[in-house]
């Protein structure tokens, strides 16, 4: 390992530095903008002016540089988020999130990470209308789906060999991080598999509610993550499976299932279990 | 350890031109696999376990040389050195087998920390210590050769006992390890300082350079350049480029275009470009 010898007015000046680089940028004038006079005296002191600056502003160059990165960030990880709630406001939740938890890793990626559960806890303080509310959190969790599942690791692909036929029945099947089980009550996903290639910043109406909850998967393929609709039925088993033996969560399904769709279900689970094996839903079987 | 017959030595050619690998630019790559003698990664983007970027790359390297150009190395960071980044940028070093490995003399996170962003310092002797002994470690890590990039910087601080091209001097010199050297970047620093980018150039040691970073900027209506990445390269900084080859070319040359990517054919021939300057 190598310490080297760090000069002890190194970790004064990177506070100083780290302080002034976490100010929050102002939103007052409609824009988010630094705000030098709220700098550390001492930083400001070392810094020297240019001849077209003072010290406190060509600091704030990299104070805005600091959060423009991290909005335009959060903003990527939630596409869809961002465009509903418009950029400015959904900015302002960016930069509360962060100067809560800043980001901590060299991996940019995990800036967004625990976002989703900051809007809700602010949503839940703002008392926004019940349903806004619940779109935008809906909207939340199929950003974060879709970044979890184009994120994942390498998966396996569960491809049962006559030894794992035998012990289907008892074993679990593990599900794989390349897939997530969602519901949406608004038509959130196609709207944004829209607004993803759609370079405005306006903000975007919520979209219309669904009669009834659909049921989908999002699924990464070699070009990119692709989305697979499911019936209701279909949906619970993947859920039930992930927490149940096979056996057992057919039990379970069955249970639940509406008298009228009862008789067709014992051939649907098949279908529904061959499919999904067939588009790699399962990474194994414990 | 590592001379200049070392970088001679590996996949790329000493005037080598190279591009920077952007997502944007997949499509046309993978479908017409265009001569470009190699390939430029952000280490950062490729360390991690996610699978597109991975599959991406091995794509890549089966018909490219690539290079490692990191940004969270944090070398002159209060912190030691992050040991679980530097095994995962070793590793990922191995597995490209980059013929060298890049990230920039600054620093990127304190108390506990990450910036995301390339942060100045006053240019003082002891960080001149420090600066040397940890990228000489780091080099010895990667087993590969290790250039320190120079900033773009848009503050110098009263405490400065060195210009910054005594004190990336000094750094290199004393490290063992090579020069990074961006003209855009020089450009960028001596218009928001006031300094002769062409006094920088001839300050600068070129058998210690290992590649050589081309790029564009924006002007802002307060004056300041910001090093954006999101314009072809300006006149002024092919001027520099120029000036550079004169001083001690040949060497590999590289061009980085981050935001408002245009499409690869362009950024290309923007690098193309290069062998104009190069009288």
């Amino acid at each position: 390992m190598s310490a080297g010898v760090v000069p002890p007015w190194l970790y004064v000046f990177q506070s100083r530095f780290t302080a002034m680089l976490r100010t929050p940028l102002d939103p007052s004038s409609g824009t988010f903008s630094p705000a030098p006079s709220r700098y550390d005296t001492e930083l400001r002191h070392l810094a020297l002016p240019s001849r077209k600056l003072g010290a406190a502003e060509r600091l704030a160059v990299y104070n805005r540089q600091y959060w423009i990165r991290l909005f335009q960030c959060v903003q990527s990880a939630f596409p869809l988020t961002a465009r509903l709630v418009g950029y400015f406001p959904f900015n302002g939740y960016v930069s509360r999130f962060l100067s809560e938890a800043p980001p901590r890793s060299w991996n940019i990626d995990q800036v967004p990470d625990g976002f989703e559960t900051f809007l809700e806890k602010a949503l839940a303080e703002e008392r926004p209308a019940r349903a806004d509310r619940e779109a935008l959190l809906e909207a939340a969790a199929l950003d974060v789906a879709w970044r979890r599942v184009f994120l994942a690791p390498p998966c396996d692909e569960f491809r049962p060999t006559a030894e794992d036929a035998a012990r289907l029945t008892t074993g679990r099947l593990r599900p794989s991080a390349a897939v997530a089980i969602l519901r949406e009550r608004w038509a959130l996903a196609a709207l944004r598999a829209r607004l993803v290639a759609d370079a405005s910043e306006t903000t975007h109406p919520l979209p219309e509610q669904h009669p009834s909850p659909r049921a989908f998967a999002l699924v990464r393929r070699p070009g990119g993550v692709g989305e697979l609709s499911l019936a209701p039925l279909e949906a619970r088993l993947f859920e039930l499976l992930a927490g149940h033996p096979v056996s057992e969560a057919l039990g379970l399904l069955e249970a639940e299932c509406p008298e009228p769709e009862r008789a067709a279900l014992p051939a649907n689970a098949q279908r529904w279990l061959a499919r999904s094996v067939e588009l790699g839903f399962w990474s194994g079987l414990e | 350890m590592n001379t200049k017959e070392t970088v001679v030595q590996g996949a790329l050619a000493r005037d080598a031109l190279g591009l920077g690998l952007r997502i944007p630019h997949y499509a046309h790559l993978f479908e017409h696999w265009p001569k470009v003698d190699y390939f430029e990664i952000i280490s950062e983007n490729f360390l991690g376990e996610a699978l597109p970027p991975r599959r991406n790359l091995e794509r890549v390297r089966e018909r490219y040389a690539i290079v490692l150009h990191g940004v969270g190395l944090n070398l002159l960071g209060h912190a030691p050195l992050d040991e679980a980044y530097l095994d995962q940028l070793a590793a990922l070093a191995d597995h490209v087998d980059a013929p060298f490995v890049t990230d920039h003399l600054c620093w990127t996170g304190a108390r506990g920390m990450t910036h995301h962003d390339l942060l100045p310092v006053p240019y003082v002797e002891d960080l001149v210590a420090l600066a040397a002994e940890r990228a000489s470690y780091v080099q010895k890590r990667l087993g590969r050769p290790f250039g320190l990039e120079n900033l773009s910087s848009y503050v110098e601080f009263r405490s400065s006992t060195l210009t910054e091209w005594e004190f990336y001097a000094r750094a290199v010199r004393e490290s063992g390890c090579w020069f990074m050297l961006d003209v855009n970047n020089i450009y960028v620093s001596s218009q928001n300082h006031g300094f002769d980018p062409e006094r920088y150039l001839a300050a600068v040691d070129f058998s210690r350079v290992l590649q050589v970073h081309i790029a564009g900027h924006e002007r802002q209506p307060n004056g300041t350049i910001i090093d954006t990445h999101d314009h072809p390269v300006s006149d002024p900084v092919w001027d520099l480029y120029r000036a550079a080859w004169r001083l001690g070319g040949p060497f590999p040359t590289l061009l980085e275009w981050d935001d408002k990517i245009p499409e690869m054919p362009v950024a290309l021939a923007e690098l193309e470009k290069a062998r104009e300057f190069r009288g």
